[in-house]
């Protein structure tokens, strides 16, 4: 025999296992929501991305519910081919509604959004694409599929990207693409987009962020990134998902008309994965309607990321520079941050490590992600268990 | 698993630099006539208390160090238990005496051997161990430019102690060394000695949601050789020099050039047409090919990238093959340690252009490149 064509796969197994690095599948018995089953077990959930609680809203499980009646379970297809229904361009009218823009895309998830169109705005070895350093996985799995330059600059840095550009300029490049996170999410701080438009704009480079932690939960009414900073239709392409503060799953861009038809003709992801079915189709809509009508959820979400952290800065953790609702609680050394996580989950608080080399050595954390569907009481018991374990460990 | 690591002082080490000496080397009694005391113990005892403090499984190593000043005495001092002693100095102790432990080390697999002194120290330990037994320097000289020191006794405790947790890995460092004879004398010699091997940070990469995998240095210095090998097919008109160090070493031999670890090599149409050229030759060349460009990478502990070690590469050297022609190369990790580079040319005019010019971008992976600061030592 030449080879083991499949050892591998045990091997690498078992050496992830054995590292602790295997991810455990725990199971949620019932929907996603503020207090839901893990396991067996309540849990105040701080690890979910659902900050609204949209998955649960009446109105969304409504509309997935009427269109698998009225368009069934699937698509089909592919959009390109037999798969685009009108459920797909309702949706797409929605979402520019929403965020201001000319036009809008609805991609399968968050991910092949990503990965299908950044490679396709700066394909070439004669472009540019300048990303932060702390951007997500997807936008650099996206960026590593162009042959494009690629510079990085520091986390946040307008002055250290203007610098990049400016020797860019010596060479020219044919595009320059400019991508960071919207919200990013290990601290929860929001990328200084006014700006980086406005250099950009001097520079004639495109602009792209991805908002995936911003939607729902900053800007007017939970618009996002561009209406946080007043700049709606300014970023070239608003990139998001559904999969977060929307509550449902699929990615999206907005942005003008050239965007999209150069979108869909181009991203491989989108034009090769079956179109997203009619209840999620549907969800997605009812969701921004949601958003439209419904101030109270995005008020509710505030007030809860408010008295969180000012609770816990005054319980004495450090929760870092966070601006929005992910609040990262930093306790130092990883093992101390694993040690509190088991601990709050053992006290019905699921909440997760977060440790080097996601983070810096001395900053592991607990990232908590808030819910607009948590209580005061449930935050009250929540903070109760932070500060007797925080002291137990010697945190606080 | 028991972990041995050498333990080495030399008590000498640093004593020049309090009286205005300049560097140790060859003036111990006139050192301690004007009343030089030593220091290296002190540094040595403070680096392995903030290392106890840190790493609770202590019990786990075993010291194997010299009899009395050159180790014991700190070990015991610091309270250390497992100690085993591998050689007995003269007293006073000299640079023979290091060389003499160090062959002893050579025996006993080291995991590791920490060290504190200077430049001279660690250029002596090099010169036996080689790339044998990896180094971590206690800083106590008057000069540490070699990138196997720590950049106080706490910094080098935190590498130690994350080196035996596993998160530091082990590297390439730059040994570095000033000929004191002529710096007593008022001229600036400092040469790259040697690469040996020390304790760097990894380079990761995210491979699962929250998983990453620290990436060998090799593999991250062949992407940037992949680099550099479009660059010169990209410009087939274009000498290009290749500094001197272990990155850009690793580099010419990727694309099977030949080339000098410590000295210039110009390049030409993918070949080396020269070999460790000096400052003259390198003009000559000038003359010959119009267009030139030359690959540097930070040399040693503080990021520079002219004035240490490649001396050859003169102000008027520079100046003809102009700033813009530099392309400097580093692997992530080394700016991690290193976030500035820094010039010292010898030319105060020159140096005044570098710090105007501010910044560069450091070619760190394939295609990939971000932005590092330029600092001028005299300005």
């Amino acid at each position: 025999m030449k080879r083991n064509s499949t050892a591998f796969l045990k091997e690498e197994y078992k050496d992830l296992v054995a590292k602790g690095f295997n991810w455990q599948l725990r199971t949620l018995e019932g929907p996603s929501s503020p207090k839901c089953i893990v396991d067996g077990k309540e849990m105040i959930m701080l690890c979910s991305n659902n900050y609204l609680n949209l998955s649960n809203h009446p109105k969304l499980i409504e509309a997935a519910i009427q269109a698998t009646k009225t368009h069934g379970a699937g698509s089909g297809s592919v959009r390109a081919i037999a798969g685009n229904m009108d459920l797909h361009f309702e949706l797409e009218e929605t979402i520019a509604r929403f965020k201001k823009t000319e036009a809008a895309l609805y991609y399968q998830t968050g991910f092949a959004t990503n990965a299908g169109l950044i490679p396709q705005l700066a394909p070439g070895k004669e472009d540019l694409i300048i990303s932060d350093e702390l951007n997500h996985g997807s936008i650099i799995d996206g960026v590593r599929l162009s042959k494009a330059q690629r510079a990085v600059y520091s986390h946040c840095d307008v002055g250290e990207l203007e610098k990049v550009l400016k020797e860019a300029e010596k060479k020219n490049p044919r595009r320059i693409l400019i991508i960071t996170d919207g919200v990013f999410s290990m601290d929860g701080d929001i990328a200084p987009m006014g700006e980086i438009v406005k250099i950009a704009g001097e520079y004639g480079a495109m602009t792209y962020v991805d908002d995936c932690h911003g939607e729902g939960v900053i800007g007017k009414e939970g618009r996002g990134i561009g209406a946080h900073y007043g700049i709606e239709g300014k970023i070239d392409v608003e990139m998001g998902t559904f999969s977060k503060g929307f509550g449902v799953v699929g990615g999206m861009i907005a942005g003008s008309r050239d965007l999209v038809n150069f979108a869909f003709n181009k991203s491989r992801t989108w034009l090769l994965s079956g179109s997203a079915p009619p209840a999620t189709t549907a969800a997605c809509t009812a969701a921004i309607k949601v958003l439209e009508t419904e101030p109270q959820h995005v008020e509710k979400l505030w007030e809860n990321i408010r008295y969180f952290k000012k609770e816990l800065d005054s319980l004495g953790f450090d929760t870092g520079h966070s601006e929005t609702a992910i609040t990262p609680v930093i306790v130092g050394e990883s093992h101390v941050a694993k040690n509190l996580s088991d601990k709050l989950i053992e006290n019905g608080v699921f909440a997760l490590p977060i440790v080097f080399p996601m983070v810096a050595r001395d900053k592991a954390r607990i990232r908590t992600m808030m819910n607009a569907g948590l209580t005061r009481g449930d935050l009250d018991f929540t903070l109760d268990k932070f500060e007797k374990l925080g002291k137990q460990l010697a945190i606080v | 698993m028991v972990k041995r690591i050498g333990f080495l002082i030399n008590p000498i080490a640093g004593m020049g630099g309090r009286v205005g000496l300049k560097g140790t080397d060859g003036v111990v009694k006139e050192a301690k006539k004007l009343g030089a005391k030593s220091v290296a113990p002190f540094k040595a005892k403070q680096t392995l208390q903030e290392f106890l403090r840190l790493y609770k499984e202590s019990e786990e190593i075993e010291w194997v160090t010299c009899k009395g000043v050159m180790g014991e005495h700190i070990l015991k001092e610091a309270k250390l238990k497992s100690i085993s002693i591998i050689y007995n100095p003269n007293i006073p102790t000299s640079a023979e005496d290091t060389k003499l432990a160090c062959k002893e080390f050579k025996k006993h697999y080291l995991d590791l051997l920490v060290f504190c002194g200077g430049d001279g120290t660690a250029r002596d330990i090099f010169s036996i161990v080689g790339t044998q037994i990896p180094l971590l320097g206690i800083p106590s000289g008057v000069k540490m430019h070699s990138g196997v020191f720590g950049v106080s006794t706490k910094a080098t405790a935190k590498i130690l102690h994350e080196f035996l947790s596993k998160n530091l890995i082990i590297g390439d460092v730059d040994i570095l060394d000033l000929d004191e004879d002529k710096y007593r004398k008022g001229e600036w010699n400092i040469r790259l000695f040697g690469i040996a091997k020390g304790i760097i940070e990894p380079t990761y990469i995210q491979v699962g949601k929250s998983t990453f995998e620290s990436v060998s240095d090799d593999s991250v210095k062949e992407e940037i050789a992949e680099y550099i090998e479009e660059e010169m097919q990209n410009n087939e008109d274009t000498l290009f020099l290749m500094g001197s160090g272990g990155t850009i070493d690793f580099i010419a031999r990727y694309l099977h050039l030949e080339n000098t670890l410590l000295g210039i090599d110009p390049v030409y149409q993918m070949k080396t047409i020269q070999k460790d050229v000096n400052e003259a030759m390198i003009l000559k060349l000038l003359k010959k090919y119009k267009k030139c460009k030359v690959i540097l990478s930070p040399i040693g502990a503080q990021g520079f990238i002219l004035g240490r070690g490649n001396l050859q590469l003169s102000p008027q050297v520079i100046k003809s093959i102009g700033l813009e022609n530099i392309l400097i190369v580093s692997t992530p990790s080394k700016l991690k340690h290193t976030p500035v580079l820094r010039v010292d040319t010898g030319d105060a005019a020159l140096d005044k252009q570098f710090k105007e010019k501010d910044y560069y971008m450091v070619i760190i992976g394939y295609r990939l490149s971000r932005i590092v600061k330029i600092q001028s030592n005299n300005l």
